[in-house]
């Protein structure tokens, strides 16, 4: 796995040394490793120095594309290394006028899933030493010796029902793609809170959003809230109070969803970065089943082309609300 | 006053503890433990090493409500809002009772004291807990810490086979103790030492760094070290450290209540000023200040970096831009390890 890895990395490395260095590309985002083995950070790229500490590894979870928000003032022309989720991420960005095309290069990278620290340590039973991969399985060690799984019983929740691991968009694909996966559990927890009774299901929110710290991480690391200026902070009229309040929290939550509703691309990079594990993406993943269900199964993300059902009109629209 | 009780007894504990007021544990709360008050049927966890958010939020909770108002017609009332009940924090780990203490400096050590702030300390008994293994987010070692021992605790706590040894070290502690009565066992022949603890070695050099800072503000390393913050307020709200709040009114029709609540330097809106001036306008600068608020500002006004090294930021941080990483940026590694 150690010199699979290194080979990997190598040939990303190759591939966008050449643009950067020639001056094709100003800036390449990327990973770099953190201070530990489980953890990949985003890497702002801009000389051979920068590109020898790239990473491509099983823990590249950082969605990168919305770092183009930025970067795309200050440079003309970028790199970015996509996965899947990451190029629907750029779709996301483009449909919304948010980037241009031309001034990016994407770099797209089939994608195996990225692994959850948290599940290492479950699975382990402690804290985890190292890991190799090797043929889907993963092998752990730890203090008393070694541990081995099954490399998608160790996948972020993000990343386990992932339907299209290659990306969608790309100007060079890096290896090859693995093509669309079968999820059969997308909506499992979706289906399983439609079975509740109202009641149920808003203790259940209630219940979760409580732990909210109001922190926005899940907005700040979503490729849809890509707002100059969220609602959160307008202060006239004032939407969002700040006491940590059932209302507050379902203020904030449900008005996010809502606004992502045929936008969201379920890269779940919302729930990732919860720091108290609010179950974020069933409320996307609830919109997203909603949009199927009315309008045909629609993909956000995948074709830039095609307009995001409710930003578009049909005559044959379905009115669901008044048809009751 | 040594004591100790069997661990499967500590629900009952827990209860005779509760009945006074609040009585705050590290809670499994789903998928995450967090610092809560104890009620009937929580399940205290007692063998995590940190919980997701830190203990500050007993002593500066995430909102605190201090006033009452009433409106009608002309008239206004206003209420104060007494926080008297006595609050016991069980379980409190060495770095998150240090950060308390770097909290008491902000809000007790300087004219005016901060009013709230201190009611909630002095009517809280702190029951330290020592760590037994840590985490591989801990590094409290570099900041001079004793992961065994939480010198300024009421009560310190050792979990050992099966019980949990309590010694009384305040006056606090004492009555703490005699609260639980018979629940309690005489522990005097107990051995109350916990084993040394080696918390991660990230080789950082804290030495001179605050004083280093200094003039370091205009440094190019700003213009790096901020890209890949998110601008959330993950860091802040974590941070046993972070200190800023917020006041607001929450209410409708004529009444409600004025509260005040964390609040973040990480958000834009932190230094928003009348006339629409921000001087922190960008993520840069922002991070600059956190960066700078636990390394040199703080450092410069109370003798010690704002950072006890709990690891939160470095596990929470959704793109790992974390104080180690920051230590480091700005030189305070030791070049060896380098």
């Amino acid at each position: 796995m150690a010199e699979r890895n290194v080979e990997s990395v190598n040939k990303v490395r190759e591939a966008v040394s050449q643009d950067l260095l020639g001056g094709r590309i100003d800036l390449l985002l990327g990973w770099e490793k953190g201070h530990y083995w489980w953890q990949s950070r985003p890497l702002f790229a801009r000389s051979e120095a920068d590109l020898e500490k790239l990473a491509w590894d099983s823990f590249c979870a950082v969605n990168l594309s919305r770092y183009l928000l930025e970067e795309l003032k200050d440079h003309d022309k970028v790199g970015v290394l996509v996965k899947g989720c990451d190029a629907r991420a750029f779709n996301r960005l483009l449909q919304d006028n948010m980037v241009r095309r031309e001034q990016v290069i994407l770099y797209g990278l089939p994608c195996p899933g990225m692994l959850d620290y948290n599940r290492l340590v479950e699975k382990a039973g402690g804290a985890p030493l190292e890991i190799t991969e090797e043929n889907g399985r993963v092998i752990i060690k730890v203090g008393s010796g070694e541990q081995e799984a099954q490399r998608d019983d160790l996948l972020l929740d993000k990343c386990k029902d992932c339907r299209y691991p290659d990306p969608a968009v790309y100007d060079q694909l890096l290896f090859s793609p693995q093509g669309e996966k079968e999820v059969t559990e997308r909506f499992k927890t979706v289906e399983e809170l439609e079975e509740m009774s109202a009641e149920e299901r808003f203790g259940y929110w209630e219940k979760e959003l409580s732990r909210c710290l109001r922190c926005y991480a899940c907005r700040q690391a979503c490729p849809f809230c890509s707002c100059r200026e969220c609602f959160v902070e307008q202060e006239n009229p004032r939407w969002q109070g700040r006491a940590y309040q059932p209302s507050e929290n379902f203020m904030f939550h449900l008005v996010r969803a809502y606004h992502g509703t045929g936008r969201c691309i379920d890269c779940g990079e919302c729930e990732r970065s919860c720091p108290v594990d609010i179950p974020l993406q069933e409320l996307n993943r609830k919109l997203i089943k909603d949009i199927n269900e009315l309008y045909g199964d629609y993909e956000a993300g995948l074709d830039p082309e095609q307009e995001p059902p409710l930003l578009t009109y049909r005559p044959d629209d379905p009115a669901a609300f008044s048809e009751k | 006053m040594k004591k100790v009780i069997a661990r499967e007894k500590l629900p009952e504990l827990w209860k005779s503890l509760a009945a006074k007021g609040p009585l705050f544990l590290p809670i499994q709360e789903g998928p995450v433990v967090l610092f809560q008050p104890w009620s009937e049927g929580a399940e205290a966890n007692l063998d995590a090493v940190n919980t997701a958010v830190s203990a500050k939020d007993v002593f500066l909770p995430r909102e605190e409500t201090y006033l009452q108002y009433r409106c009608s017609g002309n008239q206004l009332e206003l209420i104060p809002v007494e926080n008297a009940e006595p609050v016991i924090a069980f379980g409190v780990h060495p770095c998150d009772l240090k950060a308390v203490e770097m909290l008491d400096k902000v809000y007790l050590d300087q004219e005016p004291s901060d009013e709230l702030y201190r009611q909630r300390r002095e009517k809280t008994t702190v029951v330290g807990l020592s760590c037994r293994e840590p985490d591989p987010f801990c590094f409290c070692n570099e900041f001079g810490i004793n992961p065994a021992d939480a010198p300024g605790a009421d009560v310190m706590a050792h979990l050992k086979n099966g019980l949990v040894l309590l010694e009384a070290r305040t006056d606090k502690g004492k009555a703490l103790l005699d609260q639980a009565g018979d629940l309690l066992q005489d522990g005097s022949d107990e051995k109350f030492e916990a084993a040394e603890v080696k918390t991660a070695d990230f080789g950082l050099n804290l030495e001179g760094l605050p004083e280093n800072l200094k003039e370091r503000f205009e440094d190019p390393v700003w213009d790096e070290l901020y890209k890949s913050c998110l601008g959330c307020g993950v860091c802040t709200y974590v941070c046993p450290t972070c200190y800023c709040f917020d006041v607001e009114d929450f209410g409708h029709e004529g009444e409600g209540q004025r509260f005040r609540c964390w609040d973040s330097c990480m958000y834009g809106h932190f230094t928003d000023m009348a006339g629409g001036h921000n001087p922190r306008a960008g993520r840069k600068e922002r991070v600059r200040q956190r960066f700078m608020h636990k390394l040199q500002y703080y450092p410069e006004t109370f003798n010690e970096i704002a950072c006890v090294g709990c690891g939160r930021c470095l596990r929470s941080c959704p793109v790992n831009l974390d104080i180690v990483q920051a230590i480091k940026a700005l030189g305070g590694e030791t070049v060896e390890q380098r």
